[in-house]
């Protein structure tokens, strides 16, 4: 008792100073132990963060099924899907040309491509080791036909006899009169037309080989047929635009796709038919594909799954028959009361019957290239503005750059290019000559020029035109580029002159197509589209997408 | 209170903090793991043709929240061209990759050949097989199906007429008609012949197409390296396929080619049976000229076979859960569910002969749940299978 009772004041002290040293070492512990938690609940934190994920997909695709795919994006984005992790599901479309789609995809800018047919597929994967095309289906069909004014079908035969690539390119030889076109190889549609082409020259409808395209009778065979062509244009939609804005006096056949013959049908009074060519035709296939890009995650997996699921499903399915083409869903019948896929549309259900034997991807490119050659070349003079209000806003630096640009991308040694700058009046001409002997000589004038005076449009372009007439080259191309941003005030011709001279001239002399580039808001959008809408040609803006692709869309022209 | 109890009631304070404190910070994070709370991914990467198949499976699956160990198992399937994976398998692009995930669990090609091509690549890196062959992880069919012509009817009419039956040897002799459907008795607006083959770099049915030709043009049903590098053999294996209107586009979807785009693409081709059973509808609805069926003398097929990756990128509760996926695409409701998309079923139980069967509905147009009197051909050795494929490229593909 005594011993519990009568405490030493030295062990209280030595017992307190051991509850403070052992409480402070639990202290401690726990001021570590909730520092580490602290920080592995911190690194867990960021580690989830850091790696930033995206379920957003970007689709490029085939400028021709622009309104379609805009619909159906709309449609897809609206529906605010999710991916599990509760990322949106959202897609940003992009639309531009087949070919060019293949070389945005080899360069990583896309996550998913729909070109207008899976042939352009091989092409992103060709010389690639791992493939770039993933997952990949279809969601709409289309065979490419000749369209034709329905009497000038029936003229060649239409519909007891059928009319093939050799009826259409024997008429274009034989009939100066005769007007065609198909688009630039950088389709589907002008890829086909132009393979028909090669295949005719080699006298055969397959097993093309690399010899046959680069052999010199079929390369004249087809520069021969190059000359009859009218247009190139921008991918078929551009064409059956022209000819809905022109009229049946415009074109007499063209290489489109079916829906469009039903798409013009449905828009005009003058009926077209789709010729099947009896050699064979060639399909747009419409693939949505997944590209196997560096970084791509599962979540944008699970968009481009929804995606496709999307354009298979019912709904999509009857809107693109609805659209004139073939839905891919074989339950919804064509020759159904409400399907636009029939005669009177100008179109068969039952057609094709045979298609031409699509060759390798590597004798694609050499067709391609072979074509460029084949092509017409062309004379092309440069008319540019350098009046004082050039000089405002940076605009006359911009022609500068733009023409500059448009110099360096001629391509070849074939194209002839001229200068014609005016102000007042037209000054310092440099006539047409073969590019490749005054490509620096032009760039050294275009860097020259300076602007001041007033804006002599309408005389410039009469100069150039008279020229070009004057030359009456019909082997080339002709055609004027101006680039102006103001108002004509100071010309001597007046607007309905020059375009009467035009018209009168195109008819009886040369053709010549005029192409206006327009600069700031300043410039008379009707004087540019009244000398454009004369001659076949267009007027556009000066954004910086044109003027940086304006010698590849010009080339589409010529 | 002494020293001994002083330090008794702060260990089992300390205790009780770290306790309190771990379970405080896991409910308020949610971020460190619980390793028995965690889902078992199953990743199966699946052949293109069973994938919709497949795809079902594991969503109903998946709905029944199965389990393994008290963890739920969950299946995800990537669809993924036969010929694409094993390119992948053959350059490491799964198993060397950063992530564990982009492993697969389990791999269902269209084919044995293609499991025997890993374990070939692997057994020269590894020393042993990848995908086993025997024991519980064996590589096991989950369906089959046969390959067999499928031709428009109307084209069928003209070559049987000439030829009396269609076999490669007057599909060949079809193919080589100078003037085409002409000189075989058929329309002129139908062109050339034209066969479908998918392109063996992309699909393997078609080198299946061709160790099915190189089979009947040897009237034998094994294949060596000497056959198929034998120069008159390729003569007419090239003439033959001089025939096929496009390897370009032409991949996985050979089937849907006829149907979509019809005799204008194709006349017929050795195809896989239940794609074409699936198509024989919309194909009538489209082209109004039902296709015929007709089973070839060598048969070949796509045995479809379940195989679990023996690698140490996945553990042995996901191999395990792979297999529980296995056993559940084996069972009667799922197998059903294969033969009414005209698979025939690995399950014996699951009959394909019953009135509402694809096999049953198109037997007027030849299809047949029993094949007679056919000669199966043998796997070939990866060497000859290398061979086709060379011979392809250099005759074929860069043409």
């Amino acid at each position: 008792m005594k011993r519990k009772g009568n405490r030493n004041p030295e062990v209280k002290k030595t017992t307190g100073c051991a509850l403070l040293v052992v409480f402070g070492v639990l202290g401690s512990m726990i001021a570590a132990l909730c520092g580490i938690v602290f920080l592995i609940a911190v690194l867990s934190s960021s580690e989830t963060t850091s790696a930033p994920t995206t379920a957003t997909i970007d689709l490029a695709y085939s400028l021709e099924k622009d309104a379609l795919m805009q619909d159906i994006v709309a449609r897809f984005n609206r529906a605010n899907n999710k991916t599990p992790s509760g990322l949106p599901m959202k897609i940003n479309a992009t639309k531009m040309e087949a070919a060019d789609i293949v070389d945005a995809a080899r360069a990583g800018k896309f996550t998913a491509i729909s070109p207008d047919s899976s042939l352009w597929l091989a092409q992103v994967d060709a010389g690639r080791d791992a493939p770039l095309v993933g997952e990949s289906t279809r969601f709409a069909v289309t065979p490419i036909v000749i369209a034709m004014w329905s009497d000038a079908a029936q003229a060649l035969g239409y519909p007891q006899k059928q009319i093939g690539w050799q009826d259409l390119l024997a008429k274009a030889k034989s009939d100066a009169n005769f007007k065609w076109s198909h688009p630039s190889t950088s389709s589907a549609s002008g890829l086909l037309a132009t393979l028909a082409e090669f295949y005719a020259g080699a006298n055969k409808t397959r097993a093309l080989t690399e010899d046959d395209v680069k052999n010199r009778a079929t390369l004249d065979y087809v520069a021969a047929l190059e000359k009859t062509v009218r247009y190139y244009g921008e991918g078929e939609q551009a064409t059956i635009d022209q000819v809905l804005a022109r009229g049946r006096s415009y074109l007499d056949a063209f290489v489109v796709s079916e829906r469009l013959v039903i798409y013009f049908n449905g828009k005009s009074s003058q009926k077209l038919v789709a010729i099947y060519p009896a050699e064979g035709t060639l399909w747009q296939d419409h693939p949505l594909a997944l590209l196997e890009q560096p970084g791509l995650t599962d979540d944008q997996r699970l968009t481009y799954r929804r995606l496709r699921d999307f354009v298979l499903s019912p709904e999509i399915q009857k809107l693109i028959l609805q659209s004139g083409y073939r839905p891919v869903d074989l339950n919804l019948r064509l020759d159904d009361p409400a399907s636009p896929i029939k005669k009177s549309n100008g179109v068969d259900p039952a057609q094709p019957q045979t298609t031409l034997q699509m060759p390798s991807a590597a004798i694609i490119e050499t067709v391609q290239a072979s074509w460029y050659l084949a092509k017409r070349p062309a004379n092309i003079y440069l008319v540019a503005d350098t009046s004082g209000s050039m000089g405002e806003q940076n605009k006359m630096n911009q022609a500068i750059d733009a023409l500059t640009t448009f110099l360096d991308q001629v391509q070849g040694d074939r194209d002839r290019v001229g200068l014609v700058p005016f102000s007042n009046r037209v000054y310092s001409t440099i006539a047409p000559q073969d590019i490749s002997a005054q490509r620096a000589m032009l760039k050294s004038q275009v860097k020259a020029l300076r602007a001041s005076g007033q804006t002599a449009l309408l005389d410039a372009v009469s100069f150039a035109y008279d020229d070009l007439q004057k030359r009456g080259d019909r082997d080339r191309i002709n055609a004027i580029v101006v680039m102006t941003d103001g108002i004509e005030n100071s010309s001597s011709i007046k607007l309905s002159q020059l375009t009467d001279k035009v018209r009168r001239g195109n008819a009886s002399g040369v053709p010549v197509v005029i192409f206006c580039i327009g600069y700031g808001s300043d410039a008379d959008w009707n004087v540019l589209n009244a000398l454009a809408d004369a001659t076949g040609g267009f007027a556009r803006r000066a954004d910086p997408d044109t003027i940086s692709k304006l010698y590849k869309i010009l080339s589409t022209y010529f | 209170m002494n020293r001994t109890r002083i330090i008794f009631f702060a260990v089992i304070l300390l205790a009780l903090i770290i306790v309190g404190v771990s379970f405080l910070v896991s409910q308020l994070s949610g971020n460190i793991p619980s390793p028995t709370a965690q889902p078992i991914q199953v990743r199966v990467v699946s052949a293109l043709s069973i994938e919709p198949w497949v795809q079902d499976a594991a969503q109903k699956f998946n709905a029944e929240k199965r389990t393994q160990d008290g963890r739920t198992i969950v299946v995800t399937v990537t669809p993924m061209d036969s010929v694409v994976a094993l390119g992948k398998w053959d350059r490491g692009e799964f198993t060397l990759s950063d992530s564990r995930s982009a492993v697969p669990t389990a791999w269902i090609p269209d084919s044995r050949y293609l499991v025997e091509l890993v374990n070939a690549t692997y057994s020269a890196k590894l020393g042993r097989d990848v995908f086993l062959t025997d024991g519980e992880y064996r590589a096991r069919p989950v369906v089959t199906s046969l390959f067999s012509w499928g031709i428009y009817d109307s084209r069928y009419q003209v070559l049987t007429k000439k030829f009396q039956t269609v076999d490669w040897k007057t599909i060949h002799d079809a193919a080589i008609a100078k003037g085409g459907w002409p000189d075989l008795g058929g329309d002129k607006s139908w062109g050339y012949f034209k066969l479908i083959v998918p392109n063996p770099r992309k699909n393997a049915a078609g080198l299946l197409a061709m160790v099915s030709a190189a089979g009947e043009y040897y009237d034998k049903v094994t294949i060596s390296t000497e056959d198929v590098t034998n120069p008159q053999f390729q003569k007419w294996l090239k003439e033959l396929m001089g025939s096929v209107t496009d390897f370009s586009s032409l991949s996985a979807y050979s089937v849907e080619d006829l149907a979509l785009f019809g005799y204008s693409v194709g006349d017929g081709g050795q195809l896989l049976e239940s794609d074409l059973l699936v198509n024989m509808q919309g194909i009538q609805t489209r082209w109004s000229d039902p296709l015929r069926i007709v089973y070839p003398k060598y048969l070949t097929w796509f045995d479809f076979p379940f195989t679990i990756w023996m690698g140490t990128e996945t553990s042995a509760a996901e191999k395990n859960a792979a297999l529980q996926f296995e056993k559940y695409l084996l069972s009667t409701p799922i197998q059903t569910a294969a033969a009414a998309r005209g698979f025939r079923p690995a399950n014996t139980e699951v009959s394909i002969a019953g009135n509402d069967s694809l096999f049953v509905k198109w037997q007027g147009q030849g299809a047949n749940a029993r094949v007679a009197s056919t000669s199966r051909m043998r796997a070939p050795d990866r060497d000859t299978l290398q061979a086709l494929l060379r011979w392809f490229d250099l005759n074929v593909g860069a043409k």
